[in-house]
């Protein structure tokens, strides 16, 4: 260790007193569970959010479309409430993350940033692929409408859930699960409903994530 | 089964916590030495003996990169001292449920 402060022997041979078992496993368990609950970004709260920002976002794309006949897609004020909820909920991601991995470094850190410039590239696929659909003459309803709130929801749900599996996270990989199966049937409620559709179904499978992160975090300090 | 079976380096409060606490993170990440004092509590003089014992043991690696006040120091657990850390659970179960 190359670090210069002084070292407390006094207090480091006081801590050298053994521990009877039963306090060694109560103080394992803790310091594990604590560890993992500190080093993990996700929280009841940060889903709970993200419940209120899929119902705002969807709401408002919904408020803007659902007088159109014909369909013409969200209006700019309707966007502009979807990317102002979005940009809100990164940026609460993004401090949370920041937050639980301070002092992290290693392998980690590049899977995460290849993890996300593959959810980026994703993305950009699905925008690109929104305007070929217009470019050869696809409906406003299919475009503005049934494709972009789908295809994005099942790209989204696809890397959460290639990422859950990884880390063996049944919970992330039973939402991930959940977000593609609103998704694909929200493209059933048409044009105008798949955003309602979309924006309901989240906020409330989110709701259920949220309501069994606390369950289990409560469950966890009571064993401890 | 005796107390003594459980090995000596990790059956001590503090270093119990290091090594569990660098056992959360996934194999090949490391921690700062700021971080793991906010974590655990300790002061820094106490925390870097027991990282001194550990790490000659061969369960950490430490790591320093930068100069001066920017230096950092990072430490994780070695492949050694993820085993150990196994043996001491599987130990201290076997120890408990003779109890």
């Amino acid at each position: 260790m190359n670090e210069t402060f002084d070292s407390d022997t006094t207090e480091t041979d006081k801590d050298e007193r053994g521990l009877d078992p039963r306090d060694a496993a109560r103080l394992l368990v803790q310091t594990q569970r604590r560890a993992q609950r500190e080093l993990d970004f996700r929280s009841p709260w940060l889903s709970l959010l993200a419940a209120a920002a899929a119902l705002v976002a969807f709401g408002a794309v919904w408020l803007s479309v659902r007088a159109q006949h014909p369909y013409k897609g969200p209006t700019v004020v309707g966007l502009l409430g979807l990317y102002a909820v979005v940009a809100i909920r990164i940026a609460t991601v993004v401090y949370a993350h920041r937050r639980a991995t301070a002092g992290v470094s290693g392998r980690s850190v590049s899977q995460r940033r290849a993890e996300g410039a593959t959810l980026g590239v994703a993305l950009v696929a699905v925008y690109v692929l929104m305007g070929a659909l217009a470019n050869n003459g696809a409906s406003d309803a299919v475009v503005y409408g049934v494709y972009v709130g789908t295809a994005t929801l099942i790209v989204l749900g696809t890397f959460w859930a290639a990422r859950s599996a990884l880390r063996e996270d049944s919970m992330g990989l039973g939402l991930s699960i959940a977000i593609m199966l609103i998704a694909a049937g929200s493209a059933f409620a048409g044009p105008r409903g798949v955003w309602l559709s979309d924006g309901v179904g989240l906020c409330v499978v989110l709701l259920g994530y949220s309501a069994a992160q606390t369950w289990l975090l409560r469950a966890s300090r009571t064993d401890a | 089964m005796t107390v003594d079976a459980l090995d000596p380096l990790i059956h001590v409060p503090a270093r119990l916590q290091i090594v569990a606490t660098l056992a959360a993170l996934p194999d090949g990440d490391a921690l700062s030495f700021t971080r793991l004092q906010d974590m655990i509590g300790l002061t820094p003089g106490n925390l870097i003996t027991h990282l001194r014992k550990l790490e000659d043991a061969d369960y950490l690696t430490s790591e320093k990169t930068g100069n001066g006040p920017a230096s950092r120091t990072s430490v994780a657990l070695t492949n050694h001292g993820r085993a150990a850390l196994d043996t001491y659970t599987e130990t201290l179960r076997s120890l408990l449920n003779g109890l």
